[in-house]
């Protein structure tokens, strides 16, 4: 190699290795230890399994009607049975209708009628906030989205419940 | 002051300006013969070698993954306790007549306390001038009595373990909820010949676990007549038909754990 | 782009000297393998610290799974092992690099040993690193009780019969390991997790960085 070819010098050329070489190193100890820290991240979500609530269908009515569950949550190494609960009705065609009482501004817990100055509808007593029947959200009170729907089926006269899906704002 | 690329930085006022302090790092070109920079040309080799390590390194935990064994169980009577092997010295040294008994405070204070505090204190009772080991017999020749008796101490203790049925005796269950169906006819069999060596739940007590077994069902078989590494033959006393029942009673509580 | 921020903060903070401390110094010819092979003596010491970063940074990753819980310890260790992606990997850095430090640790010290390295005016230093050497043994039996298996609860019952035996001060020196004066259990568990991850680390980079700020007060020692 001529002299006025030479583009790098001895000293950048140690350099640029000893950069290659020390991140070889760090590479290869964080490399494992990155990947087990975004596992939680990676690992694909479990479709809902469905949980028979132990309500009949038949005991279902047009008003909306509180019920609890347990389901089996896996933590990691940590299994629990965590209560759930839903506000389950027919509505005008029959169909079953299940909605999350988790409130859509800030996580309180809604309930049917819950202030006797707003008949027909759910309530949260938190902050105000109102849904319609179906659950939509009423314009001008805090929460900005239609309460969540529970996955639902029905077996052998049973109502079975997933997991609960977010809706579009009204 | 001024420092590095001429700043003027506001100092201490009783410091003159002017005074350098020793900001210039030692260069140790007072040594003799080839010196070569620190930085980068000595530094990368100490690199490489580190890289070359690091690969040796990893290869050892991808082919030995790291132990683990059943969850501590304080009414285990039967394990038998061994520390990791830069401990086993001390575990050795221990079972001797002389450092145990009577004499147990110089197993655990006078011996360890005596070498450790020689090893910490080795400047100031080898103060001679010399550095060659042979300038100094008497350290060196300690050293190498405390050395032989470490790893001969280590070595002993090891040699009586047998590593491998100690692993598999010990292997991990997991924290199933297996329900053993004690209405099988299996389990009534299982009971008679098995229950006292591999416990009530197949999790093992003096012999492996039963649980997460590699063998086949035709294995067990087999194995429940004629024995396998330290399980004699003959354990099993039962027809033909028992033991029939006992290997579907153990396959059904594996297929289970799955 | 990346020399104008060098720039920039060293015209304010003046770092230049602080990193040209470390690396502007010419390494002697006696300890540099490329010129006599025998010299790889004298990278114990390095691979050792090499070790004991692996250790901090693996150490690091493990407590994002492990609980110090009589409990829940040992599930969380073989939920880590069995079903997280490389747990097994990290769980055997850990495990293993435990093993190499010691021998690493044990020739770095047989190096400087049968050199004569400790004498006169390194004393202070030879001192530092067998403080170095038992801090390092008090991590690997603390660490070894906290997967909570079988192997790890006999061998920890074992470790505190010996301080029971310490004459004047035995039981209260269990009771302080172990938290409670009958139980190898839930405290003692505790207990080993806060010196294992927190007290024995601190102590272990303290003594750290006075080991080699001596070595660069003091240079390496010359030949033999």
């Amino acid at each position: 190699m001529s002299e006025d070819k030479q583009q790098v010098s001895r000293r950048q050329f140690l350099n640029y290795t000893l950069t290659g070489v020390g991140g070889f190193m760090a590479a290869g100890i964080l490399a494992p230890m990155l990947r087990m820290a975004i596992d939680p991240v990676l690992k694909p979500s479990k479709s809902g399994e469905f949980v028979n609530v132990g309500l009949a269908v038949e005991d279902i009515t047009t008003t909306p009607q509180r019920i609890d569950w347990k389901v089996d949550q896996v933590d990691g190494w940590y299994e629990s049975k965590v209560g759930r609960a839903a506000w389950v009705y027919k509505d005008e065609n029959g169909d079953i209708i299940a909605l999350s009482p988790i409130c859509k501004h800030l996580g309180c817990v809604v309930s049917w009628e819950g202030s006797e100055q707003f008949p027909n509808q759910f309530y949260c007593p938190c902050h105000d906030g109102r849904y319609t029947k179906d659950g939509v959200n009423v314009p001008n009170t805090p929460p900005t989205a239609p309460l969540d729907t529970y996955q639902q089926k029905v077996e052998n006269g049973m109502l079975y419940l997933g997991k609960a899906v977010p809706r579009k704002g009204a | 002051m001024h420092r590095g690329k001429g700043m003027k930085f506001v100092g201490d006022s009783r410091v003159s300006a002017d005074r350098k302090a020793s900001q210039i790092p030692k260069d140790y070109s007072e040594y003799p013969g080839r010196t070569e920079a620190f930085w980068p040309n000595f530094l990368l080799k100490e690199w490489l070698a580190g890289a070359v390590f690091l690969i040796g390194f990893l290869c050892l935990t991808l082919a030995h993954p790291s132990p683990l064994e059943g969850m501590a169980d304080p009414t285990n009577a039967s394990y038998i306790p061994l520390p990791d092997w830069y401990f086993l010295f001390l575990y050795e040294l221990l079972k001797y007549e002389f450092a145990s008994g009577d004499y147990i405070l110089i197993g655990i204070l006078g011996i360890p306390g005596l070498a450790f505090g020689a090893l910490l204190l080795a400047p100031f009772l080898d103060k001679g001038p010399g550095r060659r080991p042979h300038q100094r017999p008497i350290a060196v020749i300690m050293m190498l009595l405390a050395l032989t008796s470490v790893i001969w101490l280590t070595w002993t203790s090891a040699e009586h373990v047998d590593w491998e049925a100690r692993a598999e005796m010990n292997k991990p269950i997991p924290p199933s909820n297996i329900e053993i169906n004690k209405d099988d006819p299996g389990y009534a069999v299982y009971e008679a010949n098995c229950m006292g060596c591999h416990g009530d739940a197949l999790q093992g007590v003096s012999a492996p676990p039963l649980i997460g077994t590699e063998h086949t069902a035709e294995e067990i078989a087999k194995i429940a007549r004629e024995g396998i590494n330290t399980m004699p033959a003959n354990i099993f006393k039962g027809t033909d038909e028992e033991l029939d029942q006992l290997v579907k009673f153990i396959m059904s509580v594996n297929e289970q754990a799955e | 782009m990346l020399q104008k921020i060098y720039d920039w903060i060293d015209e304010r903070i003046d770092i230049t000297p602080i990193w040209r401390d470390i690396a502007d110094h010419e390494v002697p010819e006696h300890v540099n393998p490329a010129h006599h092979f025998s010299a790889f003596v004298y990278c114990f010491g390095g691979l050792t610290f090499f070790v004991v970063v692996i250790q901090i940074l693996s150490g690091m990753f493990l407590t994002m799974y492990y609980v110090p819980d009589i409990e829940n310890a040992w599930k969380s260790v073989y939920y880590l092992q069995t079903e997280v992606a490389h747990g097994q990997i990290v769980r055997g850095m850990h495990h293993w690099g435990a093993s190499v430090v010691i021998v690493m640790l044990l020739l770095h010290t047989l190096r400087v040993f049968f050199q004569g390295a400790y004498k006169k005016p390194r004393e202070l230093n030879w001192m530092v690193g067998v403080l170095i050497f038992f801090v390092m043994l008090g991590l690997g039996f603390t660490g070894y009780l906290l997967p909570w298996d079988n192997k790890a609860y006999f061998a920890t019952q074992v470790g505190l019969e010996i301080a029971d035996q310490v004459p004047l001060i035995g039981p209260e020196l269990k009771t302080l390991l172990a938290g409670d004066p009958e139980i190898v259990g839930a405290q003692t568990l505790t207990r080993f997790f806060a010196i294992h991850v927190f007290f024995l680390p601190g102590a272990l980079f303290a003594l750290l960085a006075v080991h080699f700020i001596l070595i660069r007060r003091q240079g390496i020692s010359g030949p033999l």
